[in-house]
C-alpha cells in the first residue's frame, strides 16, 4: 500500500489507479466548464478548458486576475461541482473534498478555534489516527517549535501560512491545491516560504497545482507554467520550465530564467489587456 | 506640542495646576452624585419623589436587611429571597441552555427542521414573557415551577436566536477546509460547526440571563410568594418605600455579579478569539 492511499473507503469511485509508473495524484481536466448564474446574470468562469497533470508533476497556473483559476482549483478540490465536463484524479471522476486533495487558500483557513498542534493534527485524527510526535516534528521542520500550545490569532500572517502548509502536510495528501498561498506575504517571508515548499516538493513526490499570478513565482517553482485566457478561462499556452533542480530563489538571476519570463510575460500582457477591455465594455 | 503636554496645559488654570482626579476617586465622585441628586430629589419633592425615601434612610435599612432582620410580613431575610430569586433564574437559564442551544443548532444547520420548527417559534418570540404568567398559573400552581417557566421563556428566546444566527454566519470556507481534511459531516459539526457558533452563543446566553432577571421579578410580583420581586411588591403594598429601595439595589447586585460570571466563563470559552 503505498503512502497516499486513502484508508477511507468511497464506494462512488474505485480505488486510485496508478499509472504505468505506479505514481499517484494525475489529475485530468476534460473540457470543463463552469457558468455561474446568480440572480439570472449568467458568468462564464470557465468554457472548454482541457488539462492534464501528471502525477507528482509540479503544475503553476498563472492568468490575469478573474479568469477562472480559482474556480478551477475548486473543482479539482471538490467544492464545486462543474457545468460541464469532468475532472479526474488517477481516473476516478471526483465527487466531493477528499484528503487525498490537500488546500491551502490565500488567507489562511486554520482553525482558530484549535492550537496550532490541534489543527495540524486534525487531519490525522479525522482518518487515520494520530501519531505521537509527527505534528511536532512538522511544526519543527516548519520553524514553529514552541508555538504548539498558540491559538492562529496569536502568530504572525507568515507564521500562520506555515502552520497551515504544516496542517497540509501532516495529512499527506497525493495533490496539493494552492490559491495564490504566498500573495499576502512579505517579499522576504514569500521566498523562504518558496525555498520550504520547493524542499518539501522535491521530498516528497506530491502533484502539485499552484495557483499564482506572479510569472517569476511560477517559473521558480513550477515544472511547467500553464497560462489561462481571460474569462472566459481556457488554457491560452503551456511553458515547460527547463531549469535544473533542485531549484532555489537565485535562479531568477539566470539568462534562461529571464528568458521564459519575458515569454510568459508577453503572453500575460495580451490577456491582461484582454481582460482589462472585457471590463470596460461591461 | 505634543498631545500629552497639551492636555498637561489645558490643566493649568492661571498659576493654579489642577490635577485630573484618578479613574477610582471618579468612579466615587459619580455615585456621590447620584446620592446627592436622589436626596435632594425626595427633599424638594420633585416629580412627587417626597412620597419616596432617601438615600439615608434606605441606608439604614439596607444593614438591617443584611443583619438578617426579616423582610416585610414574611419570615423570609433578605438572604432568602435573594436565595429564592437567583435560584429561580438559575434554573431557568439552565434549562432554556439546554434547550436552546441544541434546537438551535439542528434549526441552523437543516433546511427542514427549519421549516418544521422556526415559524411556530417565530409566532411566540414576540410575546413578552410575563404574558406567560396567567398560562404558568394555571398549569403550574405552585409558585416555583410557574414561575421558572416564565424566567425560562425570557431567556430562551436570546439564546436561541442567537444560535441558529451563529450557525448561519458560519464561514463556508472552514467547513470546506475541514472536508479536505478528511473530515465526515459529524466531524464537521463537532469540530466547525459548534466551535464556530460559540461566540455567538455566548453572546445569547448573556442576553438570556439579563431578561431572565428582568422576568423573574415580574413574575415573583405578580405570583412568586417568595423572591426580590415578592418582596418589592409586598413592601410598596405595605408602603414600605425604604424595603423597596433595598429590594431594587438587592437585585441590580445579582444582575452585576451574574452578568460578570457570564462573560467570565464566556471569554475563558472562546479565549482563541482576538482581542481587540
Amino acid at each position: 500500500m503505498s503512502k497516499h492511499d486513502s484508508p477511507t473507503d468511497d464506494p462512488t469511485t474505485a480505488g486510485p489507479t496508478p499509472d504505468s509508473t505506479g505514481k499517484t495524484g494525475a489529475i485530468d481536466i476534460n473540457d470543463l466548464s463552469k457558468i455561474y448564474d446568480p440572480e439570472g446574470e449568467r458568468v462564464v468562469a470557465v468554457e472548454g478548458m482541457d488539462l492534464d497533470v501528471e502525477a507528482e508533476e509540479f503544475v503553476a497556473l498563472l492568468g490575469p486576475s478573474g479568469c477562472g483559476k480559482s474556480t478551477v482549483m475548486e473543482c479539482i478540490a471538490g467544492y464545486l461541482e462543474p457545468t460541464d465536463g469532468e475532472v479526474l484524479v488517477d481516473g476516478n471522476t471526483i465527487s466531493e473534498p477528499d484528503p487525498k486533495r490537500g488546500v491551502v487558500f490565500q488567507e489562511n483557513r486554520l482553525f482558530p478555534w484549535k492550537t496550532i498542534k490541534e489543527n495540524v493534527e486534525f487531519g490525522p485524527r479525522m482518518h487515520k489516527g494520530v501519531e505521537e510526535g509527527r505534528a511536532e516534528s512538522i511544526l519543527d521542520e516548519m520553524g514553529l517549535d514552541g508555538f504548539e500550545a498558540s491559538y492562529p490569532s496569536g502568530l504572525s500572517g507568515g507564521m500562520q501560512q506555515r502552520a497551515e502548509l504544516a496542517r497540509l502536510l501532516a495529512n499527506d495528501p497525493a495533490i496539493m491545491l494552492m490559491d495564490e498561498p504566498f500573495s499576502a506575504l512579505d517579499a522576504l517571508t514569500k521566498e523562504i516560504m518558496q525555498k520550504k515548499l520547493l524542499e518539501v516538493w522535491e521530498r516528497d513526490n506530491r502533484t502539485v497545482l499552484f495557483i499564482t499570478h506572479d510569472v517569476e513565482e511560477a517559473i521558480l517553482l513550477a515544472d511547467r507554467v500553464v497560462i489561462m485566457t481571460a474569462r472566459p478561462g481556457q488554457v491560452k499556452d503551456v511553458i515547460d520550465v527547463d531549469i535544473e533542480r533542485p531549484r532555489d530563489p537565485e535562479v531568477v538571476t539566470t539568462d534562461r530564467f529571464t528568458e521564459l519570463r519575458e515569454r510568459a510575460l508577453s503572453v500575460i500582457r495580451e490577456e491582461a489587456q484582454r481582460a482589462l477591455e472585457q471590463e470596460e465594455g461591461g | 506640542m505634543s498631545a500629552e503636554s497639551l492636555e498637561r496645559l489645558q490643566r493649568q488654570v492661571g498659576n493654579w495646576t489642577v490635577p485630573l482626579p484618578s479613574k477610582r476617586v471618579r468612579q466615587l465622585l459619580s455615585i456621590a452624585l447620584f446620592l446627592a441628586l436622589w436626596s435632594a430629589a425626595v427633599r424638594v419633592g420633585f416629580l412627587g419623589f417626597d412620597k419616596f425615601v432617601g438615600p439615608e434612610t434606605t441606608f439604614q435599612t439596607m444593614l438591617s436587611a443584611l443583619g438578617g432582620t426579616p423582610m416585610t410580613d414574611g419570615g423570609e431575610t433578605i438572604y432568602e429571597h435573594s436565595a429564592y430569586s437567583a435560584l429561580r433564574v438559575l434554573v431557568a437559564v439552565t434549562i432554556a441552555i439546554l434547550v436552546a442551544i441544541p434546537l438551535g443548532l439542528t434549526i441552523g444547520t437543516s433546511r427542514r427542521w427549519e421549516d418544521a420548527l422556526f415559524p411556530a417559534l417565530e409566532v411566540f418570540r414576540p410575546v413578552p414573557p410575563v404574558a406567560w404568567v396567567p398560562i404558568a398559573l394555571l398549569l403550574m400552581p405552585t409558585f416555583r415551577s410557574g414561575v421558572i417557566f416564565v424566567v425560562f421563556v425570557g431567556a430562551f428566546f436570546p439564546i436561541l436566536v442567537n444560535t441558529i444566527e451563529g450557525v448561519r454566519t458560519v464561514e463556508e470556507e472552514y467547513v470546506q477546509a475541514a472536508a479536505s481534511l478528511g473530515a465526515e459531516s459529524r466531524d464537521i459539526f463537532r469540530h466547525v460547526i459548534i466551535p464556530a457558533t460559540l461566540p455567538s452563543i455566548v453572546t445569547g446566553v448573556s442576553l438570556g440571563v439579563g431578561l431572565a432577571w428582568i422576568t423573574v421579578v415580574a413574575a415573583e410580583m405578580i405570583a412568586g410568594g417568595v423572591g426580590i420581586g415578592y418582596i418589592i411588591f409586598q413592601a410598596y403594598r405595605l408602603l414600605q418605600t425604604d424595603v423597596v429601595a433595598v429590594g431594587m439595589i438587592a437585585i441590580g447586585f445579582l444582575g452585576y455579579v451574574s452578568a460578570a460570571a457570564v462573560h467570565q466563563t464566556g471569554n475563558y470559552l472562546t479565549r482563541w478569539q482576538e482581542i481587540d
